[in-house]
């Protein structure tokens, strides 16, 4: 199990730095190469000897790799993902002050999203071809071809204007804890993210359901006699956990997707709006700080979702150190 | 969605089968695509999606040639009755810049439908050629291809679309290049545990001992048989790639004006929500969800008609 940990944290770390390796160099390629920035920074009428000078400053003189290896210095050294070109912060301070933020908001529609599909899977693999099968599917396909904009627009239009019962948006201060000192003005975002992802999942939840309902060992308990629920609960269930983890682990970067649009429709500053003003202003370090840590993030959640299945299934953990 | 043939489906054709007639080497076996066709054919969901499809994307096509407005004129826009509601000159009424809305929708559909296919396209061609590369050639090749894969896999589609678009360009071609080239990790992973699997099977080993070349194997016998999830990961890519344009237009990247695209008009006409202005919304809102759900209901049927599992022996 250690091993499969530790080799594991290596590969997390070789894809990371493949991750900054791209994140790094992409900005070269930009209309006016690296030092296409100076300009945002100092206005349109910088003369060449200002953006000379700012190139120095930031370190732009050296050359890619003597770049690049500075950068890493930076990060894993010092914990340093430099200074913001545009608001006068450090990344890390940008970072922990909305990271929080739209953790708490992904991390409780992802749990709604957990409780309310795996379950509806369930159901509708077990109940397959029926009318509420259907239903359910029909739903699904819906929420899944709308736009999430506009089902938040729709869902605030409905519940926040025609009938006024939630507020619009949510408190607007920078508070990491505003998810639990004024929980109602979360409803609406977290719901709207949560349907979007119990839209996104439920065709492979009610498939990965199928598939091991069909498999010999479901047919050997029930012809022991076990009970329809106890086959569903005890056998199919624990057996549709592997597949189900890997999908949510391939659905977080959507989330954080989904997250950037649920938190510009509710105006909730949190880390998508921060990454879309960053990216408006060219506003590099923030950027790549911001991609570097929900890259880490996502590899964690990854990790921490195999680990627990090699916990849980010792069959998965055999299959893993083999690779 | 249904991975798991039905019943029901699987004796299609076995009543059409004459067992007095005449043996007759020609029509003994039904050909394979004859067999998937029916198969897909039996879905009347599936034809009603392609049936809608094709009236869309022909309405797109045609409807803002033949329509009595212009659907670009910018100085035709300012002298236009802004947030008209639908009369017999506007069926659909008037949006706020001043575009009749019908001639709108499907002039900014030619966008849209444009765009998902050929990102789609994109999508299709990469995903499937790296999937076979990496899972062919396995050991150190594959290895190092997925764990590039997991890189892209852990930076956020979305996140990684506004940046590239906008610190590089915001053309059109360039934003059917990026939808394209970002959304193939998915398929590229289905793709290559097709070939991890298929290329363990008898008849790739057999081609091998046969002194086939690898370019050979791959080409006559690791892409035919896993064309089945090439084809519905693909059509899936066109329907996520609409999406992920219309995800663009409400952040106000997508097609720039005078040009539209659904996104991007559902973004226009969900700002005047609060203002009673249904026709901005809700025709446009309908055609677009259906679209995605048509396609993806196509892609359904398909993996049905490509499931081998289904077809008669």
């Amino acid at each position: 199990m250690f091993t499969y940990v530790l080799r594991r944290l290596v590969q997390a770390f070789f894809v990371l730095m493949i991750v900054m390796l791209v994140t790094f160099t992409l900005p070269y390629f930009q209309p006016g190469g690296i030092l296409a920035p100076a300009f945002a920074v100092l206005g349109t009428h910088a003369t060449r000897a200002g953006v000379h000078l700012w190139g120095v400053q930031n370190g732009m003189n050296h050359p890619y790799v003597v770049r690049f290896w500075n950068y890493l210095v930076q990060v894993f050294g010092h914990f340093n993902l430099g200074h913001s070109y545009k608001q006068n912060l450090s990344v890390w301070g940008i970072i922990s002050l909305y990271v929080p933020r739209t953790i708490w908001l992904a991390a409780s529609s992802l749990f709604l999203t957990i409780v309310i599909a795996i379950p509806l899977g369930i159901f509708q693999a077990s109940r397959r071809n029926s009318v509420a099968d259907y239903a359910a599917t029909g739903t699904a396909f819906v929420l899944y071809g709308m736009p999430l904009f506009l089902l938040c627009m729709l869902s605030l239009q409905a519940f926040a204007f025609k009938w006024p019962h939630l507020p619009a948006s949510p408190p607007s201060g920078v508070s990491p804890w505003a998810m639990f000192t004024d929980p109602v003005g979360f409803i609406l975002p977290v719901a709207c993210l949560t349907l979007a992802g119990v839209a996104a999942l439920s065709r492979y939840m009610r498939g990965t359901v199928l598939e091991v309902l069909v498999q010999d060992y479901v047919r050997t308990a029930k012809a022991k006699g076990c009970s329809s629920r106890r086959v569903l609960m005890r056998h199919a269930f624990r057996n549709a956990l592997g597949p189900i983890v890997t999908i949510l682990g391939l659905y977080l970067p959507g989330l954080l997707g989904g997250a950037l649009i649920v938190e510009s429709v509710f105006n909730y500053s949190g880390l998508g709006i921060q990454t879309v003003n960053a990216a408006t202003t060219i506003d590099i370090p923030t950027v790549l700080g911001i991609t570097l840590l929900v890259s880490i993030l996502t590899l964690m959640g990854n990790l921490l979702a195999d680990v627990m299945l090699g916990v849980v299934n010792p069959r998965i953990r055999i299959e893993g150190s083999s690779r | 969605m249904t991975m798991l043939p039905e019943p029901a489906v699987a004796t299609i054709g076995f009543d059409e089968v004459n067992l007095d007639a005449p043996f007759n080497a020609n029509d003994a076996i039904v050909p394979m695509w004859k067999q998937r066709l029916r198969i897909f054919t039996h879905n009347k969901l599936a034809i009603a999606s392609v049936g809608y499809l094709i009236l869309i994307t022909a309405a797109c096509f045609i409807v803002p040639m033949l329509h009595h407005t212009n659907q670009t004129d910018q100085a035709l826009a300012l002298n236009a009755k802004w947030n008209a509601a639908p009369s017999w000159s506007h069926w659909l009424g008037i949006d706020g810049s001043g575009y009749d809305e019908m001639g709108r929708i499907f002039y900014g559909g030619e966008y849209s439908l444009t765009l998902g296919i050929l990102a789609g396209m994109i999508t299709i061609f990469v995903g499937t050629l790296y999937g076979m590369v990496a899972g062919f050639f396995g050991g150190v090749v594959d290895g190092a291809m997925m764990r590039l894969l997991d890189a892209f896999l852990s930076i956020p589609y979305l996140f990684l679309l506004i940046t590239l678009i906008t610190i590089y360009s915001r053309s059109t071609t360039f934003l059917i290049i990026i939808i394209g080239i970002t959304g193939w990790w998915g398929n590229a992973r289905i793709i290559r545990g097709d070939a991890l699997l298929i290329r363990q099977l008898e008849y790739a080993q057999a081609a091998t001992a046969m002194g086939a070349s690898k370019w050979h194997i791959i080409r006559r016998h690791v892409f035919p048989n896993s064309i089945s999830n090439i084809v519905t990961t693909g059509t899936f890519a066109v329907a996520d790639a609409i999406l992920a344009l219309s995800a663009l237009g409400f952040l106000g990247l997508g097609i720039q004006t005078p040009q539209t695209d659904w996104g991007t008009m559902l973004q226009n006409g969900t700002a005047n929500i609060s203002n009673g202005y249904w026709w901005q919304i809700y025709p446009l809102a309908t055609i677009f969800i259906l679209v995605i759900v048509a396609i993806n209901y196509i892609g359904d049927a398909m993996r049905d008609a490509f499931e081998v599992r289904l077809l008669e022996r």
